[in-house]
């Protein structure tokens, strides 16, 4: 493609995409390309059934199927593996041990109960339909309601009841705000169950090196750091006496080790030990087991003497679903190493509906304390949270209610708050991490705000105006603690959205829509996030959790003059290769073809915990791959300087060129720079000069904001809901590619437009999931998303890093506008609207048009 | 009735990007995974293998086909086009090269599909209005972009077809 040369430098413009010269001609390579010779293919074997025991399973017929090479049944893979040990716990929380295959109990319709291995996937699923499962039901709990009923069964024995949390975090003195109050005004609100819906499903290729056993696993995962090590503890199964034995004078195994983790460890000593050990205690409290597994699973790792790699290509989304490491992925791994031979697994698309991911699916009661002038003071919420059948892995349902818990307040002025929160075990597809995995914190409040404003008799914009904070109150702190510096400047963007709206044009259209038996409505919605946040956003959160803030990038120039940037994150849409490649050659002095990315191979790049997730390639990705490039490109000046006879101060580079500022004629290039430092090294090739740096994330940072306005026309014969415009103003600091950031923000819209009129992974009353195709879980399309404007601001932050977060936001306000604006729309038909999913049957419900469903 | 064990292969030849391509499929075979594994065209992608997500569309006589729901057996007699066959050598087809200038996709996943049908809506109609293009790629899903630079890059390409690019 066309060489795109360096101007004013390429951060801040709209570069091409050097992704799409593969993506579009068809040459990308996603993990179902993947083809590695004579590898077998691998499908599951689900319980039909949403609460059972298994009590017997009978395979003969599907091992004596031609092409089948081997069936594992749960027990099988139990006998092979570790159990996935509790991650991130909290205080108070109880999070269930479970396996990567379930043996005696299934828990959710589409629970892996047995693993056919063929030669074809054809072959694999013809082989899964011969295996024979006889269950005893068990009553299934379809929704948190019936979970919490005393007769209900307990999906997890440990746990009290089917509740997982039961937490209280209160801020301030609630009682007597809420006491001194003119009023208190209380809603209950309703979340439907969504999926995230990678348009790639899930898969994995695991190869078995034929001489080493050395695993290489080409996964599409977001974290491919943590799927190594959770594939090496996983399925690396000792005894104490085994492994004890093992590592008997095995020193340099304890070395391999620390220098994979270690590095990183070492780096973040102090974020382990802050670390809150309450979680600890009251999971051991409950459950025991831990103790039992753990020894022989540390034992396991430290005496391998070869941990996997793993390796990310093209990936096809994510949104949060591919963060969690795979059950299947785990018993993939488990059987291509009992095997021996290497194994393909990708997951259909009911399968992904049935278990690659649920979410959102959450219930608030909430109640805030205001007077009668319109002054906020006190907030109680209750949150409910559906955790499904089993926790995320590593993050499960435990992060959404700690977000929530701190970004509840939002950007407004409140005297106390308090938020109980629980967490809920229900026989469905496990609740994980979905773009802004808090975001219900802001649909609930933004909605409720509206209510309040409504009964006061103030106008929404009215109510946020006389209440949110804003420049004149910073440096501040949220009720919950985290300092608000002027990147928070959410109210900046609802003033900046006020500017932009015509509202003559609103009027016409409410009026002409009048005319014509529908109904117009303008919703609002402000919110701001930790994109990354200030360090002690992380303090709020949990102690230690900073450890999510953290990560490393590291940078070569090969003796040849070759730049090389490598990033832990792990690409799926976000354009990394683009956007670093961006950042990287305007601190290198280069053109951006030359500089080359390199992602996703755990042999190269550094540990991260999180991989990509969290809105943070930008900041955090982006912040460690420009201090590692300013860095590496000391070293290269300094060399430079020596060969020039010059001051390094004085050196400068500009197109490539390295020479002294003024005196571009007498340059050189990186490779005769690098060249002469590697015959001085006696380097023939490979890094001559090399830098690790860390975006440390403890003094940098700030918010991501923003002011969503969507105004809906409202069709009363049909409940059909058009969107004739939809506004974002967003403030994500200076931007890297404008096009890029666009369309992070439209896509994230797009979700909220599915989530609140299109999507709902619904379950019936004996919990079968009844939107198991694209024919019931409706992903909108291109006629149902329309155009969405957006504007920026871009404020800058204080530290040395001023790059924010956005992949998140447009997901976080969406929902919020939309359900405000139907609710204005529909507000003189006596319409209140208390759930976020909005299909036409409730939006004629809503309108009067036809008698709610029992 | 006869029956045909599972497992059974049979040779067919499909004409595909102008060429020949003799590959061994079941009958129960589809086009897509007969493309994919027989053929080695792995640029046509599987979301959905039920008809409804469209990143599976190939051409088929130059009109836009699920691969997912045909049958190989069935594709012999036709011709098939799929994203490998769009580009000139190292020259992009104008519809890949519109959807680089508009930076149209993000994971990319769908974008086989998309190019296929905005080929095929371009073919048919060098002068589509926006709710020609959105309403000629509803049957195709995109979980990233919004559809919005889709359709942008899909107007593009009509311009640069037209000669104004």
């Amino acid at each position: 493609m066309a060489v795109q040369t360096s101007g004013l430098g390429f951060v801040g413009q709209s570069v091409k995409r050097v992704e799409d010269e593969r993506l579009l001609i068809g040459a990308g390579r996603y993990v179902a390309d993947v083809r590695p010779e004579g590898g077998l293919h691998a499908a599951f074997v689900r319980s039909p059934i949403a609460h059972g025991r298994i009590v017997s399973i009978d395979t003969s017929e599907a091992e004596a199927l031609d092409g089948v090479v081997a069936v594992f049944t749960g027990a099988d893979i139990v006998e092979r593996t570790n159990p996935f040990v509790p991650m991130l716990m909290l205080p108070g929380m109880y999070t269930p041990l479970f396996w990567a295959m379930s043996d005696e109990r299934v828990r959710h319709v589409g629970d892996p109960v047995a693993l056919v291995v063929a030669e074809s996937r054809a072959l694999a699923e013809d082989g899964a339909e011969l295996v024979v499962v006889d269950y005893d039901d068990l009553p299934a709990v379809p929704d948190m309601a019936t979970a919490m009923q005393s007769h209900t069964p307990q999906l997890w024995e440990k746990a009290n009841g089917n509740v997982l949390l039961e937490a209280v975090d209160t801020y301030g003195e609630v009682d007597q705000v809420f006491a001194r109050a003119d009023r208190v005004i209380t809603e209950t609100f309703r979340c439907q169950r969504q999926a995230n819906q990678p348009m790639e499903t899930r898969g994995t290729v695991v190869e078995v090196d034929a001489d080493t056993g050395h695993l290489t696993i080409t996964s599409a995962t977001q974290a491919p750091h943590f799927l190594k090590w959770a594939a090496a503890a996983l399925t690396t199964k000792q005894t104490a006496r085994e492994s004890g034995q093992a590592l008997r004078g095995m020193r340099e195994r304890l070395d391999a080790f620390r220098s994979g983790a270690g590095s990183f460890f070492g780096d973040n000593q102090e974020s382990l030990q802050s670390q809150d050990n309450r979680g600890m205690v009251s999971q051991l409290r409950r459950d025991r087991s831990l103790l039992k597994h753990l020894p022989g699973m540390a034992l396991g790792v430290l005496s391998s003497e070869d941990f996997p790699t793993v390796v990310c290509q093209d990936i096809g989304g994510g949104f949060g679903s591919k963060g969690s490491t795979p059950r299947e992925e785990i018993a993939v791994v488990a059987a291509a190493k009992a095997l021996g031979r290497t194994i393909q697994w990708i997951e259909d698309r009911v399968e992904n509906l049935l278990d690659g991911g649920q979410a959102r699916e959450e219930e608030f009661t909430i109640s805030m304390a205001v007077d009668d002038d319109g002054t906020l003071r006190g907030m109680r919420v209750e949150a409910d949270i559906d955790h499904g059948a089993y926790p995320g892995f590593p993050v499960g349902a435990g992060i959404t209610k700690s977000m929530q818990k701190v970004y509840f307040p939002g950007m407004y002025r409140w005297e106390a708050y308090e938020m109980r929160s629980r967490i809920i075990a229900t026989n469905k597809g496990k609740h994980i991490p979905y773009r802004g995995p808090w975001a219900n914190e802001t649909w609930v409040r933004e909605r409720m705000l509206d209510v309040v404003a409504r009964e006061l008799g103030m106008t929404p914009v009215e109510l946020r105006q006389q209440n949110m904070m804003g420049a004149e109150d910073f440096p501040t702190r949220m009720v919950t603690g985290p300092t608000l510096d002027e990147t928070a400047s959410t109210r900046a963007t609802l003033v900046r959205a006020l500017e932009l709206l015509d509202h003559d044009q609103i009027a016409q259209w409410r009026a002409e829509a009048d005319a014509a038996g529908r109904k117009l409505g303008v919703g609002i919605a402000c919110y701001h996030e930790a994109a990354p946040g200030p360090p002690d956003f992380f303090e709020a959160l949990s102690p230690g959790s900073d450890l999510f803030a953290q990560e490393e990038a590291k940078a070569t120039v090969d003796a040849d003059g070759t730049i090389t940037v490598f990033t832990s994150q792990s690409p799926h849409g976000q354009s990394h290769e683009t956007t670093y490649a961006q950042v990287a050659a305007d601190e290198f002095g280069v053109d951006i073809g030359d500089i080359r990315v390199v992602w996703g191979n755990t042999d190269t790049t550094r540990f991260s915990f999180l991989g990509t997730g969290g809105s943070r390639g930008g900041p955090i990705g982006g912040g460690a791959i420009r201090k590692t490039s300013r860095s590496l490109r000391e070293q290269v000046v300094s060399q430079a300087a020596t060969m020039l006879e010059a001051d390094p101060a004085d050196v400068t580079i500009t197109g490539g060129v390295i020479h002294v500022a003024g005196v571009p004629s007498r340059g050189l290039s990186y490779a005769e720079v690098a060249g002469a430092a590697a015959a001085d090294q006696g380097i023939e090739d490979g890094a001559v000069f090399e830098a690790v740096e860390s975006y440390a994330g403890k003094g940098d940072g700030g918010w991501s904001c923003a002011t969503h306005v969507a105004v809906v026309d409202v069709d009363l014969a049909t409940g059909q809901v058009a969107i004739p415009r939809y506004l974002v103003v967003e403030d994500c600091g200076p931007i890297i590619n404008p096009a890029i950031v666009d369309g992070q923000v439209r896509g994230g819209v797009a979700q909220g437009i599915g989530a609140v009129f299109y999507e709902h992974a619904a379950y019936d009353g004996d919990g079968n999931m009844i939107a198991t195709t694209y024919l019931d879980y409706l992903v909108p399309t291109s006629t149902e998303i329309p155009h969405i404007e957006i504007d920026h601001l871009e404020t800058l932050t204080p530290g040395e890093n001023d790059f924010r977060g956005v992949g998140e936001g447009g997901m976080i306000g969406s929902p919020a506008a939309l359900t405000n604006a139907v609710e204005d729309a529909l507000a003189s038909l006596g319409a209140e609207v208390r759930d976020q999913y909005l299909p036409p049957s409730k939006i004629l419900e809503l309108a009067g048009v036809i008698e709610p469903e029992e | 009735m006869t029956t045909v064990p599972i497992g059974t292969e049979t040779e067919v030849t499909l004409r595909v990007n102008g060429e020949p391509r003799t590959i061994s499929v079941e009958a129960r075979t589809d086009l897509a995974d007969a493309l994919r594994e027989g053929a080695g065209l792995t640029g046509t992608h599987l979301g959905c293998e039920h008809g409804v997500c469209g990143a599976c569309t190939v051409l088929v006589d130059g009109e836009p086909a699920r691969s997912c729901l045909m049958l190989a057996v069935s594709a012999t007699t036709h011709e098939i086009t799929t994203i490998e066959g769009l580009a000139d050598g190292d020259e992009m087809h104008p519809v890949q090269r519109a959807m680089y200038e508009a930076m149209s996709f993000q994971c990319a996943f769908c974008s086989p599909g998309f190019m296929m049908s905005a080929v095929a809506l371009l073919d048919r109609e060098p002068n589509p209005t926006v709710e020609q293009i959105r309403e000629e790629l509803s049957g195709n899903l995109c979980r990233c972009t919004g559809y919005e630079s889709i359709v942008r890059g899909v107007e593009r390409a009509a311009a640069i077809l037209r000669g104004e690019g």
